[in-house]
């Protein structure tokens, strides 16, 4: 029997006491924490297919078949060659070999034959609905027979609401997928979700299909990496400068001159993908006079709200589209753009009297309407600022604050809403059909428009072009007719503004794609 | 005695003079608001944003330019008028209903013990959120639900006072002498119970203010732009790198008026007696 001195044992247990903790350190040190943009706090589920609100860790759990660019090209992801037919009927894509979902189930042309079909009578039932069939050609072939030309396509399957789960359990979980379990294949696997709290990641090390946008062609260098969700911009500023957390995804502009003095903190922005609009509810007095929502939308002061509370920062929005969207180029007549006189004038000619309280009156009813907006800082700023301006010219409001995750709930469940200040992140045309189809009347379609003609405009725009121009000129004639019934009054376009902890995590200068999505965190390294 | 010689003896004590001067200042600036306050409270002046306090602010402007001193001013008729109407019909409540409890006894006592324990058990704040997420939110809601969270203490405390009164000699007498219930309760038993209730509601005004800025703060109570002390402090949380007084004055306006309310309460008690005349209860 052979004895060990204790001098040894002492110093062999010294080392690998030293060596359980210098893993544990190094295990910490891959670790990382990203606070996600306020609008996505509350995001109730990861189901991509059913979702109507999809959290900033949606495309790190999920892949999508292709991947659009900053400038408007696609990548491929898990399609990694597609070609379409001349009369666009018939789409083929190639899809990529070796790929598999974190529960361990293979990805070829019978998951998009499940896939395609799941979005049939959901919320998303539009990006697909011009896909009559998929065929198989063989395992990792796939054919879009198409039921009408959609030029829109690839811009369709570049949205997280288009990221692919794993059948099986997708069927497994029922309407429990995305709440309790999400599996894709994406670079992090889900370890936990708490709705309006955090997300837990850890890195898919079996992950080596990213597209050519990353530079990290293999697993991601963080290893777990936890969403939290604060709505309170000032918490999350907190939290950046004093180490809690590495990333912010959203940083409001009056923020910008207090990070940029933060040795710590680097700044980054990308072209803005969102709009702020206030939706006007066209089936309740007084909105359902076409003047009253005239002037109401120009009563509106974008300059003085994007000068005041961005700084400047970003743009005025006079359309209900982005600016960088080909459909947003309408006729200048039809740009809604600030002109008190013009509201004023307007509700003068329909018979609206000044009352001594500066709200407007008519047949012995006030021009006072409901305002309803969100909690969070900037949403509850703005909407202070549009009161004061629709006070300015005789509209009185009265706002109501409603939860962020419950507001959507609310347009549900009645439809006797007024105003509302509202935001959206999207950078297609077709978001004019999302918010002002009749066939989503109380949420999306807030507004509650529901017009033959604009009917017909949608079918035109969504199912009715063969070509990418023709869709363009469709979608505009659309927003056109949408800027014409004064249904909304646009307000302003924020840039994408995002803060990180520089000495804790290493983010690319390049920020590849529309958004800060899986591409780039891929290639984030840990400090 | 009369009624006023207990205020008379607590304004006289050095805390109680002083406490009493100070919410006199508090309660006429909520009366006078529009003739005090040197602005209008909802006058948005967007390029003058943030402005630090000076000759013409002297509190500064908010993050809308809003002179911030004027919108306290306002925000004490706020604080004020809604902690006292739901603190005032809470007392009214809470004597009727620990008068009954406390007087009948039997199932209504139990029924009536039973919900205020149950409601007694949970704080104020989680009782008021839930009533509100429930009504929705507004100025009345937050009238309702703080009258409602405060509910039973004040029963609890008239049901006390009522069981000890009840077997007094004069309480026999008179219902001897062929009395009805409600005019024994009302006419010998509530005017002798009525005092410490009265005090425990003045010092519970002070606990509704800082309920109210609570509920406030978390844009549940006054909806802007009416001013409210709480949500002033909850917009100013955004700002708080950039102008700090949008956070601080508010704030301080909500500490004084709760610290004078106590010390005068404190006054009060000592200048009636209470805590002894509870002792013996």
């Amino acid at each position: 029997m052979r004895y060990i001195s204790k001098t040894r044992l002492l110093a062999s247990s010294m080392l690998v006491s030293a060596s359980v903790f210098g893993l544990a350190l190094a295990a910490e040190a891959q670790d990382a924490t990203f606070v996600v943009s306020a609008q996505n706090v509350g995001t109730p589920s990861y189901n991509p297919i059913n979702g109507t609100r999809l959290n900033d860790a949606i495309t790190l759990i999920f892949d999508r078949m292709v991947i659009q660019d900053a400038d408007q090209t696609f990548h491929g992801q898990l399609a990694t060659a597609w070609e379409s037919t001349a009369d666009g009927m018939s789409w083929t894509f190639k899809l990529r070999e070796g790929v598999t979902f974190h529960d361990g189930e293979p990805f070829n042309a019978e998951t998009i034959v499940w896939w395609i079909p799941q979005f049939a009578e959901t919320e998303n039932a539009f990006m697909t609905a011009a896909i009559e069939s998929v065929e198989v050609i063989d395992d990792l072939t796939v054919r879009f027979v198409m039921a009408n030309p959609d030029p829109n396509l690839l811009s369709n399957m570049s949205s997280g609401f288009m990221s692919i789960p794993s059948p099986k359990a997708f069927d497994a979980l029922g309407d429990d997928f995305g709440v309790t379990a999400a599996v894709g294949s994406g670079p992090f696997k889900l370890e936990s979700f708490t709705v309006g709290q955090e997300t837990v990641l850890s890195a898919n090390e079996d992950y080596a299909w990213a597209s050519d946008l990353s530079e990290n062609q293999g697993a991601p260098h963080i290893k777990t990496l936890t969403f939290r969700e604060i709505s309170e911009d000032s918490t999350a500023f907190l939290e950046l400068s004093t180490g809690g957390v590495d990333l912010l995804y959203s940083v409001p502009t009056d923020f910008l001159p207090r990070l940029e003095s933060e040795a710590s903190v680097q700044v980054g922005t990308m072209p803005g993908t969102g709009l702020f609009y206030i939706p006007i509810n066209t089936t309740v007095e007084p909105f359902t006079d076409i003047k009253v929502r005239e002037a109401t939308a120009f009563a509106i002061n974008q300059k003085e709200i994007l000068d005041n509370l961005y700084g400047g920062v970003g743009s005025v929005a006079n359309t209900f589209l982005i600016d960088s969207l080909l459909a947003a180029n309408v006729d200048p007549a039809l740009r809604i753009s600030y002109d008190p006189e013009r509201s004023n004038s307007i509700l003068e000619d329909a018979g609206w009297i000044m009352g001594s309280d500066g709200v407007l009156e008519k047949d012995g009813a006030k021009l006072q309407v409901a305002l309803w907006t969100q909690n969070g800082t900037e949403f509850k700023r703005v909407t202070e600022v549009v009161q004061a301006q629709l006070k300015a010219v005789g509209i009185g409001a009265d706002i109501t604050v409603f939860d962020s995750a419950t507001i959507n709930d609310q347009y549900r469940k009645g439809t006797d809403h007024q105003l509302a200040v509202r935001s959206y992140s999207w950078a297609n045309a077709d978001i004019i059909d999302w918010f002002f189809s009749g066939q989503r009347l109380g949420y999306p379609n807030v507004s509650m428009w529901n017009d033959p003609k604009a009917e017909e405009m949608n079918i035109a725009a969504m199912s009715g072009s063969r070509t990418w121009e023709e869709r363009v000129a469709n979608f505009t004639t659309y927003h056109e007719y949408v800027l014409s019934q004064y249904v909304f009054a646009p307000i302003y376009q924020p840039v994408q503004i995002y803060a990180y902890d520089k000495d804790a995590i290493s983010v690319p200068e390049a920020i590849r794609g529309t958004r800060l999505q899986s591409q780039t965190v891929v290639d984030i390294t840990v400090n | 005695m009369t009624a006023f010689a207990p205020i008379r003896t607590a304004i006289r004590s050095p805390r109680g003079g002083v406490s009493a001067a100070v919410l006199v200042l508090v309660v006429a600036c909520a009366l006078f608001a529009p003739l005090v306050a040197p602005y209008a409270y909802d006058i948005q002046n967007l390029p003058g944003a943030n402005t630090e306090p000076g000759a013409a602010h002297w509190m500064g402007t908010d993050e809308f330019g809003r002179d911030l001193m004027s919108r306290i001013i306002f925000g004490a008729r706020t604080s004020l008028s809604v902690a006292v109407t739901a603190i005032s019909i809470s007392v009214a409540a809470g004597l009727t209903l620990g008068a009954m409890a406390g007087y009948f006894g039997g199932w209504f006592d139990r029924a009536v013990t039973a919900v205020v324990d149950l409601t007694w058990s949970f704080p104020e704040i989680l009782i008021a959120l839930i009533l509100i997420a429930i009504i929705g939110p507004g100025l009345e809601s937050t009238m309702v639900a703080i009258s409602i969270a405060y509910l039973a203490q004040f029963t609890r405390l008239t049901r006390a006072q009522i069981m000890a009164l009840k077997n007094e000699t004069y309480v026999e007498a008179t219902t001897n002498l062929g009395a009805g219930h409600f005019h024994i309760i009302f006419r010998h038993l509530l005017p002798n119970a009525l005092t410490p209730v009265i005090v425990a509601g003045m010092l519970a005004t002070g606990d509704a203010i800082i309920l109210e800025a609570t509920l406030g703060f978390f844009g549940l109570g006054a909806q802007p732009p009416t001013p409210s002390w709480g949500a002033m402090m909850s917009s100013g949380t955004a700002q708080i790198f950039i102008a700090p007084w949008i956070i601080i004055f508010p704030g301080l306006a909500i500490a004084i008026t709760v610290i004078s309310i106590n010390l005068f309460g404190d006054a009060l008690i000592e200048a009636l007696d209470i805590r002894n005349r509870l002792r013996s209860v």
